[in-house]
């Protein structure tokens, strides 16, 4: 009798102690999120040690979190007005040979779509100009592939579409749509993969 | 929460330099001293003198057959003794997660010695701590990725994996239009060019669970999940019994089953303890979010690298983070689900 | 502790000398041992890469044996339970046999967990106190304790009846019979949790099923005393010990009826794989079928399964069994058509396919075999030692002298 009960002593011990490490309160990780979110405060001015100010512009009006850097000082020949002083369509009837961007080819869309004078006019280089006729700056380019890429660009400037270059903890720095899509021939070429993984491939003989 | 561990099964050996008091460190000879003065360690913390004094006596016999043992050597020279000497401390060190700051700070430092010992140039290891109010959280976009595998370099590269086995924590997958997710019919070893004609691309690597497996399963808690979300590996407390890497649905950790092997112009110098410092021979690894990096504040190598900007990472409680904004705009979803593993991994497509 | 000193000198005395048959046994587990021991140090000094495991089946041959071991190691209580509980006097001489293996089979347990860790000088972190011990999470380290606990007292129990034998007086109830119950209830346990650690895997749905544990009792009490009676047929014949036909033929019976339950077992995981298959089963089709032209393991398990089923038949039919050799034959073939199965059939197929559906297959090399059937034959050398000395005690061939 003593060992029976005994025995029944040790299996509730091990009953009673074997429950594991209590675990967090949240049912998962999104309401853990929303809870933990609440106490999170994030500083509204610039912080980010890689880019001077001066070198970033805002893309949404008065938000100092999401910054693209200024365009017209990586564009090599900018302002065009410099050495564009006549419309185009003349200097193409002159025969000047082969000057700077004389064979660029416009592979964007189709041509019921796309032609030079959808985003330049040719008495205004120094800018874009949108469907409507308005001026847009190259520094903000991305309004004008707003016009047709509406939905790109949303998710842009939220997130989800482009290059962030500024790290996760700072204000946010992307690249703008220009830095990775060509305006005259934005698709993407094939490549070849950057490795091959020979030891998976043994494994799986 | 990984911290609050019962002192009563996690009592550690510490670090000898902590209670060899006799030595020129004033400050260890304070804190002895405060200790035994504190009334509230009197009451409180009895166990803690006898554990200390269980520790000072072990120690102590440690140090003095590890001093005999080095300084007794006739033939070996300085250098070699010190090496042994960092060996013999390295060996005897307690849980990462169970150190406290200065012996956190100390086996960095031996760490870093021992490196420039062995091959003369110098290596930065950082014992950074989780931030306050940081979550990780990473997004993947099926509709983005190529299938380029720059991710895979850029991590081997920035992590310091073996060469020789090929190790990747990162596995892209070149799945079929039409069958959906379907693994199995997948291909992860392919080699044309790419994007191919009716595939999409997905990547895997470890999804830092927050209700992760692996951790459950480690018989000596030499994986656990930080604060900040990581799910990190003390490369030194690991026994190598692969417990976790059966208990992963995710194929997220692997195995060095022999020595790791970098050539020494490849090798990585900004490292983290729990990162991409080197590893050894019988040790689990995983993709830890590039803890060297993103407790900096830089994000990981995979999404630095990625050109078709497909990999988000983010903080998961910064509500204007591009990773909320992903998780509250996008349709996302998660693999294996129905596992209860709750990973910080999201899909989702454009 | 002069007892002590005389026992251990006696039986030092008495195991060095023997028939030649003795001495060419021992050498050659000797031989072997060394074998295994040169093959593990090539482990030591390479790593486990000269293993045929990899990151996809990162266990293999040295667990599917400890996994085997532990439950012959539960076995023998098989015995204790009928000889103390029971008082069928019939068993008792079995019981110290028994145990004995059981001990041996642990050893052999805690050598096969070694020889798979990857850093086993680090062993020393799973001590709680100076190392961290994750209980009660981890189900490795219930493992743990239940193992050492077992070998504890299958140990301090028939090392207490053998010393008090030796000295000629009788060994006192009160207190071995506690020691014997609780025996019991670890066996059970000590398999139990080892099935756990599988059973408790969501990412293994192979082996994340509630029939996993019964399993594993019922084919561990299939082969244990399977192994016993083989055992007891070995001491029949080569030493004077008397072990009666009625003895073996009740160790003959519990092995059928564990049989014929594990087909049972069986027969209703087969049901649940394959009668309406879902992406879980595929493990189950690359075991028994193979899975994209992948089936090393095919042959491997349908040679168990026939075993199994041949050697149930055999068992049931009380003419076959009760004819000894009939027995024997039996026993031997269930014994290994178990080993397979627990093994290959059981932790191989676990891993395969991976968890993105990619099928690397595993083989052991040279070396893993080498290191297997060294730590086999250590266990066969322990196991010839205690039983050995145990007998000799029992029969009163070693006797202590004051």
């Amino acid at each position: 009798m003593m060992n029976l009960k005994l025995s029944i002593l040790l299996i509730l011990a091990i009953t009673l102690f074997s429950c594991k490490e209590n675990h967090e309160e949240y049912h998962n990780i999104i309401d853990k999120i929303e809870a933990n979110s609440m106490a999170y405060k994030k500083d509204s001015t610039f912080s980010n040690n890689q880019f001077e100010i001066s070198e970033l512009t805002t893309v949404i009006d008065n938000d100092p979190h999401f910054y693209i850097k200024n365009r017209k000082s990586e564009i090599e020949s900018y302002a065009c007005s410099e050495c564009h002083n006549k419309p185009v369509s003349q200097l193409q009837s002159e025969d000047l040979g082969k000057k700077a961007h004389w064979d660029i080819k416009l592979i964007h869309a189709d041509d019921k779509t796309m032609s030079c004078l959808s985003c330049h006019k040719d008495n205004d280089m120094d800018n874009l100009h949108s469907i409507t006729g308005g001026k847009i700056d190259f520094n903000l380019s991305y309004q004008l592939c707003a016009q047709c890429h509406n939905k790109e660009v949303k998710d842009w400037k939220g997130g989800a579409h482009g290059k962030n270059i500024s790290g996760w903890q700072t204000s946010r720095v992307s690249k703008l749509c220009v830095e990775c899509h060509n305006p005259h021939n934005p698709s993407f070429e094939k490549r070849w993969p950057a490795r091959y993984n020979t030891q998976m491939v043994e494994q799986r003989k | 929460m990984n911290k609050e561990i019962k002192k009563w099964f996690s009592l550690n050996l510490g670090n000898k330099k902590q209670n060899n008091c006799g030595c020129s460190d004033s400050k260890c000879g304070d804190q002895a001293m405060v200790k035994n003065k504190d009334g509230v360690a009197q009451v409180f913390d009895v166990n803690m003198d006898r554990r200390q004094a269980f520790k000072k006596l072990t120690a102590g016999l440690m140090i003095g057959a590890g001093a005999v043992s080095t300084s007794c050597s006739v033939v070996s020279g300085e250098k070699s003794k010190e090496k042994s000497e960092i060996e013999w401390e390295e060996y005897f060190k307690g849980n990462y997660k169970l150190m406290t700051d200065e012996e956190k700070n100390n086996t960095v430092d031996r760490l870093v010695r021992s490196y420039e010992l062995r091959t003369g140039s110098k290596i930065n290891i950082s014992s950074k701590d989780a931030e306050k109010d940081v979550l990780f959280g990473y997004a993947f976009n099926i509709s983005k990725c190529q299938g380029y595998m720059d991710c895979v370099n850029a991590c081997v590269e920035e992590n310091n994996q073996d060469r020789a086995s090929q190790m990747q924590y990162i596995r892209i997958h070149e799945m079929n239009d039409g069958k959906g997710l379907n693994f199995g019919e997948a291909d992860d070893t392919y080699y044309h060019e790419v994007p191919a004609a009716g595939h999409f691309y997905m990547g895997t690597q470890c999804f830092h669970c927050d209700n992760p497996p692996c951790v459950e399963v480690c018989p000596v808690q030499a994986t656990w999940k930080e604060k900040d979300g990581i799910v990190v590996i003390d490369y030194d407390w690991c026994i190598g019994c692969r417990y976790c890497m059966a208990a992963c649905p995710y194929d997220g950790r692997r195995f060095n089953w022999s020595t790791p092997e970098i050539p020494e112009q490849e090798v990585n110098k900004n490292q983290h303890y729990l990162g991409n410092r080197l590893r050894k021979k019988g040790v689990m690894e995983k993709c830890t979010f590039c803890i060297q990096r993103s407790r900096a504040g830089d994000n990981p190598a995979c999404v630095e690298a990625c050109p078709t900007g497909s990999r988000i990472f983010g903080n998961l409680l910064d509500p204007e983070s591009e990773i909320r904004w992903v998780l509250e705009n996008k349709k996302v979803f998660r693999l294996k689900e129905d596992l209860g593993t709750e990973p910080k991994f999201w899909y989702f497509m454009d | 502790m002069n007892v002590l000193k005389n026992l251990i000198k006696d039986s030092l005395v008495y195991l060095t000398h023997g028939k030649k048959s003795y001495h060419i046994w021992m050498a050659f587990l000797t031989f072997l041992m060394l074998v295994g021991m040169y093959c593990y140090s090539l482990q030591l000094d390479q790593g486990l890469s000269i293993t045929g495991m990899n990151d996809r089946v990162s266990w293999g041959l040295y667990i599917s044996n400890f996994t085997f071991l532990v439950g012959v190691a539960a076995a023998a209580v098989m015995l204790v339970l009928p000889a103390y509980v029971l008082k069928d006097f019939d068993f008792k001489q079995a019981v110290l046999i028994g145990e004995g293996l059981a001990v041996a089979a642990l050893f052999m347990c805690l050598a096969f967990v070694i020889a798979d860790m990857g850093g086993p000088a680090r062993l020393w972190h799973m001590i709680p106190g100076i190392g961290v011990f994750n209980f009660p999470n981890s189900m490795l380290t219930w493992d743990v304790l239940v193992l050492n606990g077992y070998l504890f007292i299958n140990l301090s129990i028939p090392f207490y009846i053998l010393i008090m034998r030796y000295q000629g007086k009788e060994p006192n109830p009160k207190i071995y019979i506690p020691g014997v119950f609780i025996s019991v209830f670890w066996a059970v346990a000590i398999h139990l949790v080892t099935a756990f650690l599988y059973q408790g895997l969501q990412a293994r749905p192979f082996w994340n099923n509630a029939l996993l544990g019964p399993r594993f009792l019922a084919s561990a009490f299939a082969a244990g005393p399977s192994l016993i009676i083989l055992v007891l047929a070995v001491i029949r014949k080569f030493t004077d010990f008397k072990i009666e036909d009625k003895t073996i033929k009740k160790i003959a019976m519990v092995v059928t009826v564990a049989a014929q339950i594990n087909l049972i077992m069986l027969i209703s995981e087969l049901f649940k794989e394959f009668y309406a298959p879902t992406h879980h089963s595929e493990s189950a089709y690359y075991l028994f079928f193979g899975l994209h032209g992948k089936a090393k393991l095919v042959p491997w398990i349908w040679t168990a399964i026939s075993m199994n089923v041949i050697a149930t038949i055999i068992l049931t039919f009380h003419k076959l069994r009760n004819n000894l050799n009939i027995l024997y034959f039996a026993c031997a073939i269930l014994f290994i058509g178990i080993w397979i199965e627990k093994g290959f059939g059981l932790i191989v197929p676990g891993f395969i396919p991976g968890p993105w559906g990619k099928i690397a297959e595993y083989f052991p090399t040279a070396a893993e075999v080498g290191v297997t059937i060294g730590i086999w034959a250590m266990g066969a050398f322990i196991f010839s030692i205690l039983a050995r000395t145990g007998i000799a005690i029992e029969m009163g061939i070693i006797k202590y002298k004051k």
